[in-house]
């Protein structure tokens, strides 16, 4: 389920508003398009967390911890993808956590 | 003391003697950057993939593969497999036979063929090493493009001068991202009097790679108290994490070491 363009996640979204479905009752079973959802929101926030690596040296302290929060708050849902998704992706989150962890070290120990 | 100085032929007859104590080794420009993946070939009976940075070098940053894409900095440690290709990960990101880069569509890896001879694409990488064709296809790709001294691509100048233009950035799987913004040089002091210092240049480095590439993992220290020596960097610690092994060999010394002594 890579390279989820804007036209595909509105799709997605149409699809969901138009069934109805877009919760998901206690006890159900999700549908594709509550699959879909989700795959789109673990993205969202893994595309928001990771953007901001270039910019780590610059950031407020505040940011660089809400930031290593938010990976391992997201990890989780990455643990559950498909094999080779989640490969890829846990990597690439751990790899982002660890640089703002980085820079929060040593920021705060230069500070 | 004052660095030594030495005429040219000294100075190469030095460096040869020294490579070898130094655990350095003169780089064959062909065969420099090739790894060869094993995971699963051996147990799929298939020939093992040779891949060729080289190949890769001219066309893509270090970053979008090693971060964007996902493979790891050292050997074994990516888990590529044939399914993970044909899922669209790992060398099936642009390999899936519809990615078209730079007009040119990118041919399938691992189609699911039940023999290596039912496509002819399967050998495009699972293929032992034949070094005469590499050189032709080196030479090919070399022609045209500034050449370091031991004769390999000299990458930075091609960069500089605009002869290589390194996509930086995946549809679907890259991040739009601010361009680096630290772009400090670093000086690192020689711990011989006889060597001049290093100037690390972010800059330099931010044109290939990513601030994760590097951090935490091959320079984990903050302190910016960290000390290297050779030896550790020969063994592939810190620098030798890249260079000696894909990037411009340590047997350069100058391109590192170019400080003025004070």
């Amino acid at each position: 389920m890579k390279r989820w363009s804007g036209r595909r996640a509105a799709a997605a979204l149409l699809v969901a508003t138009a069934s109805g479905l877009g919760g998901l009752a206690p006890g159900a079973e999700p549908t594709l398009v509550t699959r879909a959802l989700a795959a789109e929101a673990w993205r969202a926030e893994f595309d928001a967390i990771c953007a901001k690596t270039q910019d780590a040296m610059a950031l407020p302290l505040d940011e660089l911890k809400s930031l290593v929060a938010r990976s391992d708050q997201l990890l989780p849902e990455l643990e559950k993808l498909e094999t080779s998704q989640r490969k890829v992706y846990v990597k690439r989150l751990q790899g982002c956590r660890n640089l703002y962890a980085f820079v929060l070290e040593s920021r705060q120990k230069g500070s | 003391m004052r660095p030594l100085r030495l005429s040219g032929p000294s100075r190469l007859l030095l460096l040869l003697l020294a490579l070898p104590a130094l655990g350095m080794k003169l780089p064959i420009p062909h065969l420099y950057g090739r790894v060869v993946m094993n995971n699963g070939s051996g147990k799929a009976k298939v020939p093992s993939v040779g891949f060729d940075h080289w190949r890769h070098r001219s066309q893509f940053t270090c970053r979008l593969c090693h971060i964007d894409i996902g493979f790891a900095m050292a050997a074994g440690e990516t888990h590529v497999t044939a399914s993970s290709n044909r899922s669209g990960y790992h060398c099936g990101a642009c390999h899936d036979g519809k990615t078209h880069i730079r007009g040119q569509t990118v041919f399938p890896s691992c189609s699911g063929a039940s023999t290596m001879d039912e496509t002819g694409s399967c050998r495009r990488c699972h293929a032992r090493a034949d070094p005469a064709r590499l050189e032709k296809e080196y030479a090919v790709l070399a022609k045209g493009l500034p050449r370091d001294k031991f004769g390999g691509i000299d990458w930075e100048k091609a960069e500089a001068e605009g002869r290589i233009r390194p996509l930086d950035f995946l549809e679907g799987i890259s991040i739009a991202r601010a361009p680096l913004k630290n772009q400090r040089e670093i000086t690192i002091q020689s711990r011989g009097s006889w060597m001049t210092d290093v100037l690390f240049s972010h800059p330099k480095h931010a044109v290939w790679n990513g601030c994760e590439v590097c951090h935490p993992d091959i320079f984990p220290n903050t302190s910016g108290a960290a000390h290297y020596s050779m030896m550790s960097i020969t063994a592939g610690e810190a620098c030798g994490a890249c260079h000696d092994k894909v990037a411009f060999p340590l047997a350069d010394c100058s391109k590192c070491h170019l400080k003025p002594v004070q």
